[in-house]
């Protein structure tokens, strides 16, 4: 193993109360490929963001090369040779992929004047041995496949003789071909003296790729070690086994799911590019639970179910009568409602006061002769004010002096307000206190129990396994497991979700 | 440029057709198409519209709207617009002209309007990147207070004042001096778009601001100083103006950038931002000149005016939003 590249110690990072990063250590070789492992929302993202600049630790210590490495922009980072693809891929769409590659470095004459045709000619050599088709430079970057944006992007940070370079999940999106190409291009950067940390979800690849495994779990540091060393069985240990008591003495008390006739019933639904052959029912009284990596198209299956995405094949009942929503109005008209996942910019009316956000789906039912009728809506507001126990001083107070937890009962109350028959929560607690996530857990039991059908997407397993009678794993557009309360553990759900079929390493 | 010279003549056309100047040309070009036609359909309207003096008579008209599209299409190209040029270049005109009245050089005045719009344009920019505020929130309000400014300024009557220099009106075979200046601004702006890292900056700011944060780029001065260029260009636009009517009133400019804003979108720049060429803001320049002059040669009542002209920027934007939303959903389909 080569000298030490980088090295970094007791790194934290909090974010409000959750505490994101704790105490992670790690270090890098040259030549090295180190893959971080962990469940969305162990604290990979952060550990990445505070190597690359991104986010600032606040506290720890980074030596790069035997120097101290303290980069407070992404652009020092890179100056000092560390080079991050993030998983969001940030580039210049309407650019040619070439100017993509030279953007803010582009060779430039005595005169300071861009030089094309040399620009071009590097361009060239880098994509030749990289094992890119040069034709690719001539594109506008908008028009490659995402695989291939990743690989551009990969291209530019080599481009910059970075020693380390990051990858977050560069496989996720990428296909077969691509991702031998990826792999390639790996292996090219260590031969050379570089050291790799790569984020992946995926086993498969873990052999092919590292050559030293980090497992962190709730921000900590887990377990480490080489990655001909660890088999997937004590990876996957090592990842799962967190609990949430609290939720787990509700569920004790949840009856099991109605026997009554299904309420949603979904069969064979595809949409294309996103999902395909998606089958699931939920009855009256059930919470069922959806699963998967970010991506996996959890998010486009409750979409496709409240009309914002059209299906290309598939049926779908609802109350037993053909259900195929055209828009969210008609979804809403025949008793869905669907809380998405980004409150602030999915959800909220940020410059309008807690009542109005709260009435806003049902002013038609407060209103006559199109002039709201201001003291129904107080009424309205009023009730689910105490019902759901929003903490607010007035329903006149702005929507933002509200705690994040307050501000996702609004959203809520907002939907219930509709009188649906299925409610989709997509990530009901993210971003949210420990304590106004217990009250939220207590609420959606409380809705089930009252007959309404709840389907749950979360990317916290613990809090799905939990609150899900049923819980489905999606992979890549599919289905590729279920589980009934009991039968779910967080292994076995790990499993299923990272395509772990049972061969050892 | 280029200190290759032995590039192949292959290498030389893919590196031409590579990059914005190259792909998108065809896009900015289409406006000279639609020019070609407007013209046609005025000569055959009037049999004043094809002749030397009238098509002296738009160059001359145009040019001050040409200075300030120029540099109105990097601001917008970056993702910002200003709004305010109209009563920058009235107040610098009003002041350009007071000073030529006293009697001060009139290369002392050149320096003055070109330092004065610079200034002006920089701090446009200052307050739309240090104080956060959107450009076109911020400029409406700059649109106001330098228009206060002109009229407290003003001395209540209109101000007559003789040309900065005569070589910018006289005519030289026909063609006033003022096109040549306006010819070599877009020729040096094009140039800078395509060859200074400057230009490639400002495509890749208004592209996605983030991802050029990310790449180094230092974008709090780049679009500082496109604002600034955006406000020297107004203060020469202010010479001309001055120059070619001789008088300046407490209106002058004022709905200026209307025609500005429409000359850039119909010659083919993005109204958000991250595409667009210098060379079709040209094209979109003299379309609005041609449409203005052939309306009045027409006879229609001005009125007529600030229709056709809205009816155009609202056709330019409204086809740009929908290439756009083609492209985006091109691009989620993949």
């Amino acid at each position: 193993m080569g000298s030490t590249l980088l090295e970094a110690t007791g790194l934290c990072k909090a974010f409000g109360p959750t505490q994101a990063l704790a105490e992670v250590g790690l270090h890098l070789h040259a030549g090295e490929v180190v893959a971080v492992l962990g469940e969305n929302g162990a604290g990979k993202s952060t550990l990445i963001k505070i190597l690359s600049g991104v986010y600032i630790a606040d506290a720890g210590a980074m030596r790069l090369l035997d120097e101290p490495y303290e980069p407070a922009t992404p652009a020092d980072a890179v100056q000092a040779g560390v080079a991050a693809v993030f998983q969001e891929p940030t580039f210049f769409p309407q650019l040619s992929v070439l100017e993509n590659v030279f953007a803010g470095r582009q060779p430039r004459s005595r005169f300071g004047n861009v030089q094309w045709t040399a620009m071009l000619r590097e361009g060239r050599e880098l994509f030749t041995e990289l094992g890119l088709s040069p034709a690719l430079l001539d594109r506008r970057m908008e028009q490659l496949s995402l695989g291939h944006q990743q690989l551009v992007l990969i291209a530019r940070a080599l481009h910059l003789e970075a020693r380390v370079l990051i990858l977050d999940e560069p496989t996720s999106i990428l296909t077969e071909n691509d991702a031998t190409k990826l792999f390639a291009l790996v292996e090219q950067f260590t031969g050379g003296g570089g050291g790799v940390l790569y984020i992946t979800h995926r086993f498969g690849e873990l052999a092919q790729v590292a050559d030293r495994i980090v497992v962190l779990k709730d921000g900590r540091k887990v377990g480490e070690g080489a990655a001909s060393e660890l088999s997937e069985q004590q990876v996957i240990h090592l990842m799962s086994g967190r609990h949430i008591e609290q939720a787990e003495a509700m569920a004790q008390g949840k009856r099991g799911a109605a026997d009554a006739a299904p309420l949603l019933t979904v069969q064979g639904l595809t949409v294309e590019g996103a999902f395909s052959d998606v089958n699931l029912t939920v009855s009256r009284g059930e919470i069922v639970g959806l699963y998967g990596l970010i991506g996996a198209g959890r998010t486009e299956i409750a979409l496709s179910l409240f009309g914002q995405l059209h299906p290309s094949a598939g049926t779908v009942t609802l109350d037993g009568r053909p259900y195929a929503p055209r828009s969210s109005r008609a979804a809403m008209a025949a008793g869905v409602a669907y809380v998405p996942e980004d409150r602030k910019t999915q959800g909220l009316y940020p410059l309008m006061d807690t009542g109005a956000n709260l009435s806003t789906a049902v002013l038609d039912r407060v209103s006559q002769g199109g002039f709201v009728h201001r003291s129904k809506e107080r009424t309205l507001v009023r009730r689910f004010v105490e019902s759901l126990g929003i903490k607010t001083r007035d329903p006149g107070e702005s929507i933002l002096n509200l705690s994040g937890g307050s501000q996702q009962k609004v959203l809520l109350a907002r939907w219930l307000a509709t009188e649906p028959k299925l409610l989709i929560l997509d990530e009901p607690t993210r971003g949210i206190d420990v304590g106004t996530k217990t009250e939220i857990h207590r609420l959606i039991f409380g809705l089930a129990e009252q007959g309404f059908g709840v389907l749950v997407i979360s990317s916290e397993l613990p809090e799905l396994l939990v609150l899900s009678d049923h819980v489905h794993v999606v992979r890549d557009g599919r289905m590729v497991a279920d589980f009934r309360r009991g039968d779910a553990t967080s292994h076995a759900v790990l499993e299923a979700t990272m395509g772990y079929t049972g061969a050892d390493v | 440029m280029s200190s290759s010279t032995t590039t192949a003549g292959r290498d030389t056309a893919v590196g031409q057709r590579s990059g914005i100047a190259g792909r998108l040309q065809w896009r900015a070009m289409a406006i000279y198409v639609f020019v070609l036609g407007e013209m046609i359909v005025f000569s055959v309207l009037s049999a004043n519209f094809l002749t030397a003096a009238n098509l002296g008579n738009i160059a001359l008209n145009a040019a001050d709207l040409a200075l300030i599209a120029a540099g109105m299409t990097l601001v917008i190209i970056l993702g910002g617009i200003d709004v305010a040029v109209g009563s920058v270049l009235g107040l610098l005109a009003l002041i350009s002209g007071t000073a030529t009245l006293a009697g001060v050089n009139p290369w002392l005045i050149v320096v003055l309007a070109v330092v004065l719009g610079t200034a002006i344009g920089a701090l446009h920019g200052l307050i739309v990147t240090k104080g956060m505020v959107s450009p076109i929130i911020a400029t409406i309000g700059l649109l106001a207070v330098w228009r206060a400014v002109h009229f407290s300024l003003w001395g209540g009557s209109d101000l007559f004042a003789p040309p900065i220099s005569l070589l910018l009106v006289e005519r030289f075979a026909g063609i006033p001096g003022v096109a040549f200046l306006v010819l070599v601004v877009y020729g040096g702006l094009a140039y800078v778009m395509r060859f200074r890292s400057f230009g490639r900056n400002v495509y890749a700011i208004g592209n996605d601001a983030e991802a050029a944060r990310l790449a180094g780029i230092r974008v709090t001065r780049t679009t500082i100083g496109a604002f600034a260029l955006l406000g020297g260009l107004v203060g020469v636009a202010a010479l001309v103006f001055m120059s070619r009517t001789g008088v300046i009133q407490a209106y002058s400019g004022q709905g200026l950038e209307l025609a500005v804003i429409a000359a850039v979108v119909v010659g083919g720049t993005s109204i958000t931002g991250g595409r667009g060429a210098i060379l079709g803001t040209l094209g979109g320049v003299v379309f609005v000149a041609v449409l203005q002059n052939g309306v009045v040669l027409l006879g229609v009542p001005p009125l007529w005016n600030g229709l056709l002209l809205g009816a155009f920027i609202l056709l330019a934007v409204s086809i740009d939003a929908i290439v756009n939303r083609r492209a985006a959903r091109r691009e989620r389909a993949l």
